[in-house]
């Protein structure tokens, strides 16, 4: 499996677009920037602050966004230039090819959200709108890391689709329409859409302050949840990249 | 035991409710070249797909190196080198990139396989340009290269010409050559192009609509082959005439106004040229010739030649 994701890597030389969408990282945090230094507070929350930069719009939006469009540029070659039938016959399994994207996808994620962390660290901290405390930043790194792996397996399903699409305009299609179908049903229903899930995860110990959920939290249903979803979208990729010879 | 590489018995693809390859059974021997001769859509690319699991058998048997593909993949692909269709790679990065891809899914263990394989097909090793600028000649070298990275004893090339110019038409059949002559490869080839099978194989598969017509040697096809003598003249009727009379002929037939052709070929032409020219019929040539793949392959399919 390791040298499966070493070759994933390879295969993304040259991609500057894989490297530039790790910009959307620091949208927040400079928006949450911009806001506290517009009230010109200072001494405020850590925890008010990295909701602004880590735990709102780039949980919710951006991170499955940037996320869905990696899926489908791991995806685009080999569907769009045939080159499924050539990997079968080194062989690779389809399991392995799958889990390997996935990896891929799960490492960027991290990497995603450590970005974002250390913004938000350096945008609140620099200006003093935070006191520098070690607490609250390993508060900030444990929920971007929490972020970063339950959005990852929150993106199995996109992964899954974009296996089965040639092209990749429906692949982006679908990617948007998921992650504010996640955003838009978290009122409704926090455990149908696997990135409402994460949501609850992530806010399961209600320290995070302004972030009210609908419904009463339960962190275990949600796992369950995204399980389930990722259980779904592996056995729908398995079926795809069987037909796809 | 039998020497086949490849043998496949009653192998059968139903699209639908349509049979794109009937029943087939084909036999590849252990270092012969094997050229499966067909008109575009015929089902060569299906026989190959189904030889190497990329498609599902609708039914009856594949077996490669003696065993079934199917759950030994991990120790079968290995010895295989192949390129189904046009052979797709990465367009962002570089032919040596590409291949050292494949080499370490591979796990190709000598250190100069991918240098070696590009050098074979005559493409520059750490070249900096990218598979998408490349032309579809050096797609197809590439994608032979890749076929050949790992050293595979048995080499499956659907139309490896294709794409290819003049030059690289002949260097590419040189090369398939070598590999069978030099190496020992077993190479099972599809081709549309007679010129190039006729040329290339040791043995040939004709099929048409997915029927395997003949299955034989080029040394036994060329012995079946007719040969005739082809003689042209100013009067047909009465050069029949003379040679029904003088010569005792019957086998022979009248292909136009002025030309015949006489199947017994150890007929004493001389001699016949002589009779005729005695009577004042004009003899313009008489040569002896053999019917051309073409010629046969119209025959067995009854239609149109290919190419």
């Amino acid at each position: 499996m390791l040298k499966l994701i070493q070759i994933e890597f390879m295969k993304l030389r040259r991609r500057k677009l894989v490297w530039l969408m790790l910009l959307a990282s620091l949208v927040m945090p400079f928006f949450a920037f911009l806001y506290y230094g517009y009230f010109g507070k200072t001494g405020i929350d850590p925890a008010a602050f990295y909701k602004w930069s880590a735990f709102g719009y780039t949980m919710l939006i951006i991170l499955p966004f940037v996320l869905g469009m990696l899926c489908t540029i791991l995806m685009y070659n080999e569907n769009r230039y045939d080159m499924l039938k050539q990997l079968w016959i080194v062989p690779v399994s389809r399991l392995g090819y799958f889990f390997s994207k996935f990896f891929v996808v799960l490492i960027y994620s991290v990497c995603f959200m450590l970005i974002t962390a250390i913004a938000s660290v350096l945008f609140s901290v620099l200006p003093g709108y935070v006191v520098f405390e070690w607490g609250s930043i390993f508060f900030l790194m444990k929920k971007c890391l929490e972020i970063a792996l339950f959005t990852a397996f929150a993106m199995l399903p996109v992964l899954a689709v974009t296996a089965s699409q040639k092209g990749y305009i429906l692949s982006v299609c679908i990617t948007l329409i998921y992650a504010f179908a996640g955003f838009f049903m978290t009122p409704i229903n926090m455990y149908l859409h696997p990135l409402s899930c994460v949501s609850v995860i992530v806010s399961r110990s209600g320290d995070i302050p302004g972030l009210t959920l609908p419904q009463a939290v339960h962190a275990p249903v949600a796992i369950l949840g995204i399980f389930l979803w990722s259980v779904a979208a592996t056995l729908f990729a398995m079926v795809t990249l069987n037909r796809r010879k | 035991m039998n020497d086949f590489m490849i043998e496949t018995t009653q192998l059968t693809k139903m699209y639908g409710g349509q049979k794109a390859v009937n029943c087939v059974d084909l036999h590849v021997r252990k270092g012969r070249v094997y050229g499966l001769l067909g008109r575009n859509g015929a089902g060569k690319t299906t026989i190959m797909k189904m030889i190497l699991g990329l498609t599902p058998i609708t039914s009856g048997e594949v077996s490669v190196f003696g065993q079934n593909i199917k759950g030994r993949e991990k120790r079968v692909y290995p010895r295989i080198g192949a390129i189904i269709e046009t052979p797709g790679f990465y367009p962002n990065l570089t032919g040596t990139e590409n291949l050292e891809i494949f080499a370490r899914l591979r796990g190709t263990a000598a250190p100069n396989a991918v240098k070696d394989a590009l050098e074979i097909v005559g493409l520059p090793y750490k070249d900096k340009k990218l598979f998408s600028k490349y032309s579809l000649g050096m797609k197809q070298r590439l994608g032979i290269a890749n076929a050949i990275l790992h050293d595979p004893e048995l080499l499956i090339l659907d139309e490896p010409t294709n794409g290819l110019d003049p030059i690289g038409i002949a260097e590419m059949r040189e090369f398939i050559r070598k590999l069978s002559v030099e190496h020992g490869k077993t190479i099972l080839l599809s081709s549309h192009i007679l010129s190039e099978i006729a040329v290339l194989a040791d043995e040939i598969g004709i099929i048409d609509h997915g029927v395997l017509l003949e299955e034989t040697s080029m040394a036994e096809l060329e012995k079946k082959n007719s040969k005739y003598i082809l003689l042209e003249v100013s009067n047909v009727p009465k050069a029949t005439l003379i040679l029904e009379r003088q010569f005792g002929l019957k086998d022979y037939s009248v292909q136009g106004d002025q030309t015949l052709r006489i199947y017994d070929t150890a007929l004493d032409m001389a001699a016949v040229n002589k009779a005729l020219v005695m009577q004042n019929i004009a003899v313009a040539s008489s040569q002896l010739c053999n019917d051309t793949l073409e010629d046969y392959f119209k025959k067995i399919t009854g239609g149109e030649g290919i190419a």
